[in-house]
């Protein structure tokens, strides 16, 4: 079996898909990590994403309207982390991951108390994200596969990663935000408010999320199932460090899941089990991982101190 | 600590976790409200579901394996580490239990005996893969755990739907385990699986407090860098702590399978969410192991009680998961509970 | 001449604590004004106030006529204030000129006008004789020149006031005199610079008035050419004080650190610490100069098993320890006072007792076994507090409260109660107060009588000219020179520091490396 074969561009446009919530967790989770807010909290705010935007297009009959829900809500929950690890100096490793437990009940709990299922929620009145068609490379083999027919979120996490990018290195903004994740102090010397850009980074980033949520729950199936950030957020999280915090490093980390996505999905039509398929992405970001602090490693015993103490 | 006493002392002083527990049940019965239910109801409901002395059993038995999720996550944040892969530990420990009862050639008690330290040997190695990882590349424990918990549960997952399925179910879970290999009862749902879990719990309080080892966690916990330069060997104290956490989660998976469930069954040991809850029990304790236990015992009245709620209110017993969660979060920002207890 | 800048009746109040208890300053336009004390005595506060990071609870500030009323630090700044800290508020992985436009960018539409801010730097530079590359990366500088950048930094702000806090602690005697220089250029322009220092003879060299803090308040104000050191002292501390520690001869017996070779390489290009031989004996105190960031941190890592070195041995009373953890150097008869006390040293959250128990937690009395010995624990850390004069209310209390000088008693009583063959001091007296450094000063020349090596590391030249029998200058990961104590002097170290065997005249019995 060639390669070629083996990965068909309709594999490869459902791959593109996949990756955008983790794309845009992970843009946040650069974001947080250049002002020094460490972000583990993205896989509760897809799944709040998620559910604000079935919410939103339910009650709004927009696809829309489910985006603005899912941006707004995010952002809200997003304020826990947001003035919690600032403004409070909780740590931020407790405070997100009671978020993404609050976020794994609370949906769950409102599912069952709005719409009287759990589960799954499912409902035609729940309105997807439709597909953008570009004609003139629709037809194109290859190209017109990946590039057409994705949602107006896909392509605005390709955007946004670009400009993060260019924001946080060309920029004023973008230079007193690593300023301030280098060294807070130094920072705020310099006239800098220092909380004041953290907690902004940190909602800003809640609204990426947010969107990655809507492009779960909207972008290929409209429905809400309870826990379905389904580990997306911690894959986001490890792309973040495998980028070392820099969105283009990050994004291709992504892109690396997006493969190893694509390659399970393809084992499993081969006839494996999905028990064993899924496992492949979490195996090759667990490779990914351990390949990416081989060069780093120091003989220094005092060096496992807590990484991320 | 000064500076928060300081700007406390205007109000009167209300200890921290009661503070934090009220403000939980606060939110959560404006959840109830703004949900079209009644608060008041929910939590008599919740509190007669977990306390009458006719539902102690079902509280206990929920508290054997939380307890043992709790001690699972108190046991490493005493050191400053947290252990994320509490699922998957959990899943190896059950299912080889399962498999050592199955296909064990042993008398009753000594098969009781090989499946359970078969768990807990299995779930320990697991466990201190991601320490090991840490000290010897430097990923992150953090990460580690709980990125390693997927593979975990998938392959446990493929072998009982496959390979060792039983076939006359309907069902991914292997057979059931033959009668020797059950724990013995000792009333109602109780079986001596409370009795190992007393009994480890002591341990690690007596570990704690009492043993040069705890010692040195507890200075570890406090400043890691302290700890390395005081000639503590931190890269085998984490190995070897981890081992300990993930054999404590390989007995809690042993104790579900030989005590209650008497077969391994797919996502059985998961849905509760002991792992998740007794994580929060132990940062709610700051991994402290005494008030870490006294917080998983807690929640699990809670879980119990919120079962009971679900019953008799029809409200969703996820509820106390939301209230869990409340809790954790009050303390961490408002009084800086976490790993350091600074 | 007018008055630039002055303060009137600043109270700051930390708690129970009165850092500030209505201070007076009066700066001239374009003079040096020394602020000096001791640490702990205001100094530190007053600047932070002046500065606008801190608000006072009481107090005016003039500037050029004007009262002041800072929210932040950004206001002062508008205003033409500029600080350059004692630890540098630089952000190592950006560039000089990043640091020094950082938070006033220039731009261009939304993007920062990189070209600009370059050119500006540059020009800014040249016209205070400050030399520095602006694209350079500021992790990759010398220390030297980070103060530059720092410098520049308030200039490109247009600071009409400079406050220097403690500006030549890290710098070579050579360094200090460049920073002399541009402070000159500085003050020829009209600008004013405080100068906050603990250094007499700097204070003589540079300055033209002197405020002196004791306590919190202003005890004295003097002009520099009409006073002298022991008054400046006096004044400090309310006595006369003798720098100078008593001590006997040193009697050197048996080599009990032996290093061979040590390496410690760096990421890519030339090691930290290069092949550094060096024994120390029983019975002597050996003093390793240098500028801080040549090595000595690491040497120190790799002495004690923190780091394993990537070459060279080390042996402990005849064990060799090479590569090997910390416990078994300890075993060895290592006891360490590490250069970070609230990060290294202790564990501040956790009880006087406990910190007091690590490193003999293994060992009778204190275990038992496996077991810890409570009560042990708590009579060994009584024993120690009331031996060292230990201030705190019960060794049941977290040791983080503690004064930096009370904090550091703890450290030195833990290490010295070890009686080890082997004591490692590095930066023993930092940021402690005098009682406390005239009483550690005598705890280590004690060890030393009492048999042990020890070896060790300071900035502080005083201290090591006080303390030492033999003297090491390490620069650029080697050991430079050895010298024997009397053959030392400032002028001779600030040029091996510097790295410049040729100018230091060596004499007889001194080796050049």
């Amino acid at each position: 079996m060639s390669l070629m074969s083996f990965i068909t561009p309709s594999l490869v446009n459902s791959a593109v898909q996949s990756i955008t919530p983790i794309l845009l967790a992970a843009l946040a989770g650069t974001l947080c990590g250049r002002v020094g807010v460490f972000n583990m909290a993205m896989e509760g705010q897809l799944l709040v994403g998620a559910f604000a935007a079935v919410v939103g297009s339910y009650a709004t009959g927009s696809a829309l309207g489910g985006v603005l829900f899912a941006i707004v809500f995010t952002v809200l929950f997003s304020l826990i982390l947001a003035y919690g690890a600032t403004v409070f100096k909780g740590d931020a490793v407790v405070i997100c991951i009671g978020m993404n437990l609050l976020a794994s009940g609370l949906t769950a709990y409102l599912l069952r108390q709005m719409f009287g299922v759990s589960g799954t929620f499912s409902d035609p009145a729940i309105v997807g994200l439709s597909k953008i068609r570009i004609d003139a490379i629709n037809t194109i083999p290859w190209i017109g596969w990946i590039f057409s027919r994705q949602t107006v979120i896909t392509w605005l996490a390709w955007i946004l990663t670009a400009a993060v990018t260019i924001m946080m290195f060309r920029t004023p903004v973008g230079l007193r935000m690593r300023g301030v994740g280098e060294d807070a102090s130094a920072a705020g010397t310099m006239g800098v408010d220092v909380l004041r850009y953290r907690v902004l980074t940190v909602l800003f980033a809640g609204g990426l999320t947010g969107l990655g949520g809507a492009q779960l729950s909207l972008g290929t199936v409209s429905i809400f199932s309870e826990d379905m950030s389904a580990g997306r957020g911690w894959i986001a999280v490890v792309a973040v460090m495998l980028g070392r915090n820099h969105p283009l490093w990050a994004a291709l980390a992504c892109v690396l899941f997006g493969v190893a996505d694509a390659l399970s999905v393809r084992l499993q039509s081969q006839g494996l089990p999905n028990q064993l398929t899924d496992v492949v992405p979490y195996v090759v970001t667990l490779l990914a991982l351990a390949l990416s602090h081989r060069k780093r490693l120091k003989r220094r015993a005092a060096e496992t101190l807590t990484a991320h103490a | 600590m000064s500076e928060q006493s300081v700007r406390a002392s205007r109000l009167p002083r209300i200890p921290a976790v009661p503070l934090a527990i009220g403000i939980g049940i606060l939110i959560g019965g404006l959840l109830v409200l703004a949900s079209g239910g009644d608060p008041v109801a929910a939590y008599r409901a919740i509190l007669v579901g977990a306390l009458a002395p006719s539902n102690w059993p079902n509280t206990l038995n929920w508290a054997v394996p939380l307890v043992g999720m709790t001690l699972v996550a108190a046991l490493p944040l005493r050191g400053g580490m947290v252990n994320l892969g509490g699922d998957g530990q959990l899943v190896i420990g059950g299912l080889v239990a399962a498999l050592a009862a199955l296909y064990l050639p042993l008398p009753g008690p000594l098969l009781i005996a090989a499946a359970i330290l078969c768990a807990m040997i299995a779930s320990g190695l697991y466990a201190s893969l991601a320490a090991w990882g840490e000290t010897r590349f430097g990923i992150p424990m953090l990460i580690s755990t709980l990125l390693l918990s997927y593979p975990a549960i998938g392959i446990a997952s493929y072998l009982v739907g496959f390979p060792l399925r039983d076939l006359t179910t309907g069902l991914a879970q292997t057979r059931m385990i033959p009668e020797a290999a059950r724990l013995p009862v000792i009333a109602g749902p109780l079986n001596i699986g409370l009795i190992l879990m007393v009994v480890v719990a002591a341990a690690v309080v007596f570990f704690d407090r009492r043993t040069v080892a705890g010692y040195e966690l507890r200075m570890r916990g406090q400043n890691a860098k302290f700890a390395g330069y005081g000639g503590v060997r931190l890269a085998s104290q984490q190995v070897r702590v981890m081992f300990a956490s993930g054999a404590i989660a390989g007995l809690v998976g042993a104790i579900l399978v030989l005590g209650s469930l008497y077969r391994y069954q797919d996502g059985a040991l998961l849905t509760p969410g002991y792992t998740w809850s007794g994580l929060m029990a132990a940062l709610l304790a700051g991994g402290a192991p005494l008030g870490a236990i006294a917080a998983g015992l807690f929640f699990a009245g809670l879980q119990t009680g919120g079962f009971a709620m679900q019953r008799e209110t029809e409200i969703p017993r996820v509820l106390t998961m939301v209230l869990q969660a409340v809790i954790i979060l009050f303390l961490a920002i408002r009084h800086g509970v976490g790993r350091k207890s600074s | 001449m007018t008055i630039e800048l002055e303060a009137t009746g600043i109270v700051k109040r930390y708690g129970p604590l009165l850092a500030n208890d209505h201070v007076d300053l009066s700066v001239l336009r374009g003079e040096v004004h020394a602020v000096m004390g001791e640490n702990g005595a205001g100094k530190s506060t007053l600047m932070s106030i002046l500065y606008g990071m801190q608000a006072p609870d009481a107090g005016r500030i003039v500037l050029r006529g004007t009262e002041m009323h800072y929210r932040s630090a950004l206001d002062a700044i508008g205003a033409g204030m500029g600080m350059v800290h004692q630890a540098f508020k630089l952000f190592n992985s950006l560039t000089v000129w990043e640091n020094v436009v950082y938070g006033m960018e220039p731009a261009r539409g939304v993007f920062i006008d990189r070209r600009a801010a370059a050119a500006k730097v540059a020009a800014l530079a040249e016209r205070y004789r400050l030399q520095v590359e602006p694209n350079a990366v500021v992790g990759k500088l010398s220390v030297g020149v980070r103060q530059r950048v720092e410098i520049l930094k308030a200039l490109y702000r247009d600071a009409r006031v400079l406050i220097l806090d403690e500006p030549t602690a890290v710098l070579t005697p050579q360094e200090r005199d460049g920073l002399f220089d541009i402070i000159r250029h500085l003050t020829a322009d009209d600008r004013t610079i405080l100068f906050v220092t603990h250094k007499l003879h700097e204070v003589m060299a540079i300055t033209d008035r002197v405020t002196v803090l004791r306590d919190g308040k202003v005890v004295d104000r003097m002009v520099t050419s009409e006073t002298s050191p022991r008054e400046i002292i006096r004044a400090m501390t309310g006595r006369a004080v003798n720098l100078t520690v008593e001590k006997g001869a040193a009697k050197p017996g048996a080599v009990v650190l032996q290093a061979r070779g040590l390496t410690v390489a760096a990421d890519g290009g030339k090691p930290v610490v290069d092949h550094v031989d060096l024994s120390i004996r029983a019975g002597e105190i050996v003093g390793i100069a240098g500028v801080a960031g040549n090595g000595q941190t690491e040497l120190i890592e790799a002495l004690t098993g923190l780091r394993i070195p990537d070459g060279g041995s080390v042996a402990i009373h005849g064990v060799d320890v090479t590569g090997v953890d910390v416990e078994r150097h300890r075993d060895a008869g290592l006891a360490y006072i590490p250069e970070d006390r609230a990060t290294t040293g202790t564990a501040l959250t956790a009880s006087a007792a406990d910190n007091l128990a690590m490193g003999f937690q293994r060992k009778p009395p204190l275990a038992k076994g496996r077991l810890l010995d409570g009560a042990a624990v708590t009579a060994h850390a009584k024993k120690l507090i009331a031996r060292f004069g230990v201030k705190i209310g019960s060794e049941q209390l977290p040791v983080g409260t503690l004064s930096g000088g009370n904090l550091q008693k703890v450290v030195v009583a833990r290490e010295l109660s070890h009686a080890a063959q082997l004591l490692i001091a590095e930066q023993p007296t930092r940021g402690v107060d005098v009682g406390a450094i005239e009483f550690i000063h005598g705890q280590l020349v004690a060890e030393r009588d009492r048999g042990g090596a020890v070896l060790l590391v300071s900035a502080e030249l005083t201290e090591i000219l006080a303390l030492s029998d033999r003297v090491l200058v390490m620069f650029d990961g080697r050991i430079l020179a050895e010298l024997p104590v009397a053959e030392a002097d400032e002028e001779t170290l600030g040029l091996l520091m510097a790295g410049r065997v040729g100018e230091a005249h060596l004499k007889d019995g001194t080796e050049a490396a």
